[in-house]
């Protein structure tokens, strides 16, 4: 379903390239983690995937399609298909949760019927019910991260791309995000998460691709994040 | 697409705005009023041309001989003239007015004045009053024709008086032009910024716009809305001001010469057949400001 073969990426302000001949390929419904100090090319690989940025060398296909080579009018519909959660949740402060999460959809040009029927139940699905009217200042870090859940779920994407999803949370919060992540990957989303954090990839023992200076250099099925780490 | 979302979208930002909002609004309004100004002078001066297409004559005036041995064009000399006029093809028609006929319309126009005593028809020339089919080319040619001519005084282009109010006219609208120009640059720099600032301060929004597959429409239609709302409005200010302007200052302006017939007064109707014409400018150009400054400026 994900599969990247022999891409480099070049930073036009670098002079050594942040992904260096990486290939890797992710089935349907896969959990993965992606792990590896700063700046050895977690975010890229992620930025990639989503179109944020085109790869010097090499292929990408997602979903049979061509990633760098896409038109740019059809990007739009490549994102749509793939939720995004961050460290730093990305919420709209002016937005109540409900609203935020309705935004996605909104902005896709879904009709007002549909938003209405769906936006509760994905609430309902992050353990958010009856929150719909809070705003997003009023809520735990722990609950804005399922907003942004939420958000990138609500449209039902194939992929679910994590970058340090619980970067800015405490241990048993992050442990509750985790447990969130999974009961989505059980629906049959694809998750493929960036992290840091060495007890939760232990603790979850799903495959692990480690990235160094860019290159892939461990790609392990039911991994920990590594002895001596 | 989803217009009520565009729409709480496009409000949301021009309150955001607000200071800028309105001096954009008010750049665009005077500049619009000036370009409504200029419109109405263009529109005034096609009147009065037309006013005075129907009045304007070369007079060609007869030596005082002529003039007075021939009163009623019957002899050589005065029916020569006639008939190289009526042949040529620029010629609408020849009208003759004798010496008898021109004092009269002198007593008419001066009566009660001491000028109107002192005049005897003797001084006063025959003249033969010519009707130009051609505006443009009739003149110079009746001029070529005639001077020169056994039995021809001069030649008076009426035309040649009207010409300095058209010279006034033009110079109005010049001035509101240029004027207009200057206002225009300042407006489109307003309008440009704006944008850019809509923009930047709404660059979380957009970003998740981007991150969930918002098409490029999506994104920008706001912003451009937004411009061309800022277009419009100003539009509609400038066209309210112009109908205010009028009664309060033009009218008064011009009654001395309107009432003398000497220009069209300009009308309500005037205003209107002008204000849909700088809604039009004021939303086109404000569209293609808004999204040129998108497509060079904002990364969206």
């Amino acid at each position: 379903m994900i599969r990247l073969d022999r891409v480099t990426k070049v930073y036009k302000t670098s002079t050594r390239p942040a992904l260096d001949r990486v290939s890797a390929e992710i089935e349907r419904g896969e959990f993965v983690f992606l792990i590896g100090p700063s700046g050895s090319g977690k975010s890229t690989f992620l930025r990639l995937l989503l179109r944020e940025d085109v790869p010097t060398r090499g292929t990408i296909t997602v979903n049979d399609l061509n990633v760098a080579k896409l038109p740019r009018r059809r990007v739009p519909r490549l994102r749509q298909r793939i939720g995004c959660v961050f460290q730093d949740f990305r919420l709209l402060p002016n937005k109540s949760v409900g609203e935020n999460v309705a935004f996605a959809l909104e902005v896709i040009g879904k009709p007002a019927d549909t938003i209405r029927k769906v936006v509760p139940e994905v609430l309902d699905l992050v353990g958010l019910d009856g929150k719909a009217e809070r705003m997003p200042n009023e809520l735990s870090g722990g609950e804005q991260q399922r907003v942004a859940i939420a958000r990138a779920f609500v449209n039902r994407p194939f992929l679910l791309l994590a970058d340090e999803p619980t970067g800015n949370l405490d241990p048993d919060t992050s442990q509750d995000i985790m447990l969130l992540l999974e009961r989505i990957n059980r629906t049959g989303t694809t998750v493929l998460m960036a992290t840091h954090d060495h007890s939760i990839v232990d603790s979850m023992r799903r495959r692990v691709i480690e990235l160094d200076m860019g290159q892939v250099v461990r790609d392990e099925a039911r991994a920990v994040y590594g002895v001596g780490r | 697409m989803r217009s009520d979302f565009v729409a709480h979208e496009v409000l949301n930002g021009l309150r955001r705005n607000v200071t800028m909002t309105i001096a954009m609004v008010l750049t665009t309004a005077i500049s619009l009023a000036l370009v409504g100004t200029g419109l109405l002078a263009v529109r005034t001066i096609d009147r009065t041309e037309e006013l005075y297409s129907d009045r304007v004559e070369v007079q060609v005036a007869l030596a005082s001989d002529v003039s007075t041995n021939d009163a009623d064009c019957s002899q050589p000399i005065c029916q020569g003239l006639m008939t190289t006029l009526k042949n040529s093809p620029l010629v609408e028609s020849v009208r003759f007015e004798s010496q008898q006929e021109a004092y009269a319309r002198y007593k008419q126009l001066f009566a009660g004045q001491s000028l109107a005593d002192v005049v005897r028809p003797q001084s006063l020339p025959a003249t033969l009053r010519v009707k130009l089919g051609d505006q443009a080319a009739g003149a110079a040619a009746v001029k070529q024709a005639m001077n020169g001519q056994v039995g021809v005084r001069t030649v008076i282009d009426q035309r040649d008086v009207v010409a300095k109010l058209f010279d006034f006219l033009g110079g109005v609208r010049n001035v509101t032009f240029a004027l207009a120009l200057v206002q225009a640059i300042a407006a489109l720099m307003l309008i440009s910024n704006t944008v850019q600032v809509s923009a930047f301060t709404r660059r979380t929004e957009v970003g998740v716009m981007r991150l969930v597959g918002a098409t490029r429409w999506y994104t920008q239609l706001p912003f451009l809305i937004e411009a061309v709302v800022t277009g419009v409005v100003g539009a509609v200010i400038a066209s309210v001001g112009l109908l205010v302007g009028k009664f309060l200052f033009i009218d008064e302006l011009l009654s001395g010469i309107v009432s003398n017939g000497v220009v069209p007064p300009i009308q309500v109707s005037d205003v209107l057949w002008v204000s849909p014409i700088l809604v039009m400018i004021g939303g086109g150009i404000a569209a293609v400001t808004g999204y040129i400054t998108l497509r060079l400026y904002v990364r969206l």
